[in-house]
């Protein structure tokens, strides 16, 4: 008996534990930027006096979708000054509905939202500004000036319940209205481009107001993940701050001085809309040389990040990591919530005699991903009628 | 004996309910398995495609290269540029297609326009955790053998990227090295093609190792407005079941043979319609489209023709469709794929009538039922001031299989 029951332990532990080790494996992190998917999230959106950007989104589906949207106004209390304990970002959202017939692409500019007006122009032979022609889906609110913060989109049913139907794909484009004066001159008219980032909703989704990314049953997630989770670890392939850039020093003769910046913008997974807490991160920086020298720092982000490279630490300057070009890899801290990012890159240069920075060209990727997180994420909504 | 038969029910239910868990156990982590490979542009994967590589000098337009390893191993990479340069054979007027080179003097006629296709082959090391890089135009070689080097001068300003581990003055961790590393310059200046980078192992054997990743910059643009636009590599991962020959196969995760993931039943572009006005600076919008097909024979030189059906909505969700065959690369303005008039055409504003759309890409497959006729791609959007670049969204995988064969050294 005693060696039966060992035989029925040893065999049921067996495949219970295959079966454990399948849930808990990291898979691939099904965040996705090029397949369609229940959650978007625009990651980077600015409306100032020198850049506004261009929304785009659509439905790849056959039959009609509803989405519910998010802006997260993530700018600082005081403009002024950088962010910290005393200067927190306001975090602030606002929410409205879409609605996309099949198929459909439809576009914003974030600065002016959309009107439903059936009678927008549409182009011809003798009118290509069309900038709101087609069906509309829906009154979308403009953002105030100086807005800086995130869209989120989730796909839901006809009666606002999220639903994992796997329908939307976006992008955003950033584009330079006019250069700037101060400091970091850009390209006026440029634009740099990325995808919008997905989270694949799964079969289990219990459609009410808390959205569980990732992991497995808990109190808040009796049904186990409703969506695909956040990447384990977020990858860059970057540039060392204030490095050269080769593409543009090679042209000219003599080789003119450049300088490369990278901008990186960091959202938190997990995010509370009913009680507007922000969510924080702490986010480790595993970094690569061209030598393969490792070295490490780690910054926080609350609710929303936005900073160039250098702002993190001097460690991912090319004084210190002694090459061009570096391999970055982002992890949250311990229990801290996951995050995603993309990031953008400044090329530009200048002359040393006087000193004369010229604008710089803006140049947008999203990051590669590795693996999903063990832990869920929670994206709670405000309840609706 | 009965105590015997009512003691081995038991232990037969036990163990077949054990065996059942397992099985069902195997059956998940097959599936899971599957799950996860893919073809990407967010993810590390075994082989790389760089659809769009482009270097004119006189109009200041090169390509950086940058690939990554996030392994603790060192990783081999066979690679095969794909230059795919119009030529003219009628004088030297233009023929690289697309909105870039559109305001040089075309060649005349334009069926004097002779299409290239032709491999060069190298190799690339990456040790343990390295980034690496290099300019289309200039390739790249040990930092030491560069003109003017010191020592161990690293990959830093006034030298072009280089790989900085030379394997006898310079080592990695563990003893690692770039040694065997030479990249070429491209075959010509100018320049378009196509890039395709294999993981293979010392013995050139494909391997099924998802761990390189990478993006690309293609430069443009005067000293002072400079224009920089960029995309992620795309990725094809690899499936465990790799028989480390010449001839790789991809295809459905699971169907016999199959080595790699699939390439993407359809691609789907977000677009704005070609001569739109930009809605916050007022500037016309010219795309450009570049697919490349998921098979390749670098063996036999052999292309594969796909006729590309396009299917375009606009925001009024009316339908339009086109085709157009892709031979081994097109580069094409999105207004130019159904006319030569683009204005006339269904992907420009005036005729489609809203500002952006939706066109969904599919490879039409041929006769021959052996081939996916799977296409690859990236997209191009210019503005008069700058140029952005992005990767489309891909959807579903078809049953037929693609190819890419290599030579046998």
């Amino acid at each position: 008996m005693g060696r039966m029951c060992g035989h029925r332990f040893r065999f049921e532990f067996l495949a219970l534990a295959l079966l454990g080790a399948l849930v808990t494996t990291p898979a691939r992190a099904e965040v996705t930027t090029e397949k369609s998917s229940s959650i978007l999230i625009y990651p980077k959106l600015l409306f100032n006096n020198y850049l506004d950007t261009v929304i785009q989104l659509s439905n790849t589906s056959n039959s009609i979708i509803y989405a519910h949207c998010f802006y997260v106004d993530a700018r600082l209390t005081n403009p002024e000054l950088p962010p910290g304990p005393l200067n927190p970002r306001i975090w602030q959202e606002v929410d409205f509905d879409l609605t996309l017939t099949k198929q459909q692409p439809t576009h914003w500019v974030i600065s002016e939202g959309r009107s439903t007006d059936p009678f927008d122009p549409t182009c011809d032979n003798t009118n290509q500004s069309c900038n709101d022609a087609g069906f509309d889906p829906g009154r979308i609110p403009p953002v105030s000036p100086g807005f800086e913060g995130e869209l989120k989109c989730i796909e839901v049913d006809q009666s606002g319940a999220p639903i994992s139907g796997n329908h939307m794909k976006g992008e955003a484009t950033l584009i330079t209205r006019a250069p700037l004066i101060i400091g970091a001159p850009l390209v006026a008219g440029d634009a740099s481009k990325y995808n919008a980032i997905g989270i694949i909703g799964l079969d289990s989704n219990d459609s009410n107001t808390v959205l569980c990314l990732g992991g497995g049953v808990t109190p808040q997630c009796p049904a186990g993940a409703e969506y695909e989770g956040c990447p384990n670890v977020v990858l860059l392939s970057n540039y060392a701050e204030f490095t050269s850039s080769p593409l543009l020093q090679e042209f000219f003769d003599p080789p003119t001085p450049s300088v490369v910046n990278t901008e990186l913008t960091i959202v938190p997974c997990a995010q509370d809309f009913e009680t507007q807490t922000p969510s924080r991160v702490r986010v480790q920086f595993a970094i690569y040389n061209e030598f393969e020298e490792p070295f490490s720092t780690s910054t926080t982000v609350t609710c929303w990040g936005n900073f160039t490279l250098a702002q993190v630490n001097s460690v991912l300057t090319v004084g210190s990591l002694g090459t061009r070009f570096v391999q970055t890899q982002l992890r949250p801290a311990g229990t801290d919530p996951g995050f995603i990012a993309i990031q953008e890159e400044f090329h530009r240069q200048y002359d040393t005699d006087p000193i004369e920075l010229f604008p710089a060209s803006r140049v947008a990727f999203n990051t590669h991903v590795i693996g999903e997180r063990p832990l869920t994420d929670l994206i709670i909504i405000p309840e609706g009628p | 004996m009965e105590a015997t038969v009512r003691k081995e029910k038991p232990m037969g239910s036990w163990l077949g309910r054990g065996l059942l868990g397992l099985c069902a156990a195997l059956t998940l982590a097959a599936t899971a398995a599957v799950a996860r490979a893919d073809v990407l542009s967010d993810g590390t994967a075994a082989i790389l495609v760089v659809p769009k590589i482009v270097v004119n000098s006189e109009l200041h337009i090169d390509t950086l290269i940058r690939i990554s390893n996030r392994s603790d191993d060192p990783v081999r990479l066979w690679c095969f540029y794909t230059n795919a340069t119009p030529v003219c054979t009628n004088g030297t007027g233009n023929c690289l297609p697309g909105h870039r080179f559109a305001d040089l003097e075309p060649c005349t006629p334009s069926t004097a326009c002779q299409q290239q296709w032709q491999e060069v082959d190298f190799h690339v090391v990456l040790t343990q955790h390295q980034p690496v890089a290099w300019l289309a135009s200039v390739g790249a070689i040990d930092c030491r053998r560069l003109p003017n080097q010191t020592g161990i001068d690293p990959d830093l300003d006034n030298n072009p990227p280089c790989f900085p581990l030379d394997g006898i003055f310079r080592l990695g961790e563990g003893g690692q090295s770039n040694l065997g590393s030479n990249v070429p310059p491209v075959a010509q200046d100018p320049f378009i093609g196509e890039l395709k980078c294999v993981t293979v192992n010392e013995d050139d054997e494909p391997q099924a190792r998802n761990d390189v990743y990478g993006n690309v910059t293609i430069l443009g643009g005067s000293k002072v407005d400079t224009d920089v636009s960029g995309y992620n590599i795309i990725g094809i991962q690899a499936l465990e079941n790799n028989d480390g020959d010449k001839t790789l196969v991809l295809g459905r995760a699971g169907d016999e043979g199959v080595e790699y993931n699939g390439c993407p039943n359809i691609l789907i572009l977000d677009h704005f319609f070609d001569f739109a006005e930009d809605p916050i600076t007022g500037v016309p919008v010219i795309t450009d489209l570049t697919l490349v097909p998921c098979s390749e024979d670098f063996l036999h030189q052999q292309t594969f023709p796909t006729t590309t059906q396009f299917l375009v909505f606009n925001e009024f969700e009316q339908r339009f469709s086109t085709s157009r065959r892709v031979e081994c690369f097109r580069d094409i303005q999105l207004s130019n794929i159904d006319t030569n008039t683009p204005t006339r055409s269904i992907f420009s504003a005036q005729v489609a009538g809203t500002l952006t759309g939706q066109t969904r890409i599919r490879g039409v497959v041929g006769s021959d039922p052996a081939y996916g006729n799977t296409l690859i791609g990236i997209a191009e959007e210019f503005r008069p001031a700058g140029t952005a670049s992005v990767n489309l969204h891909a959807q579903g995988v078809r049953p037929q299989k693609d190819y890419i064969y290599l030579p046998p050294f």
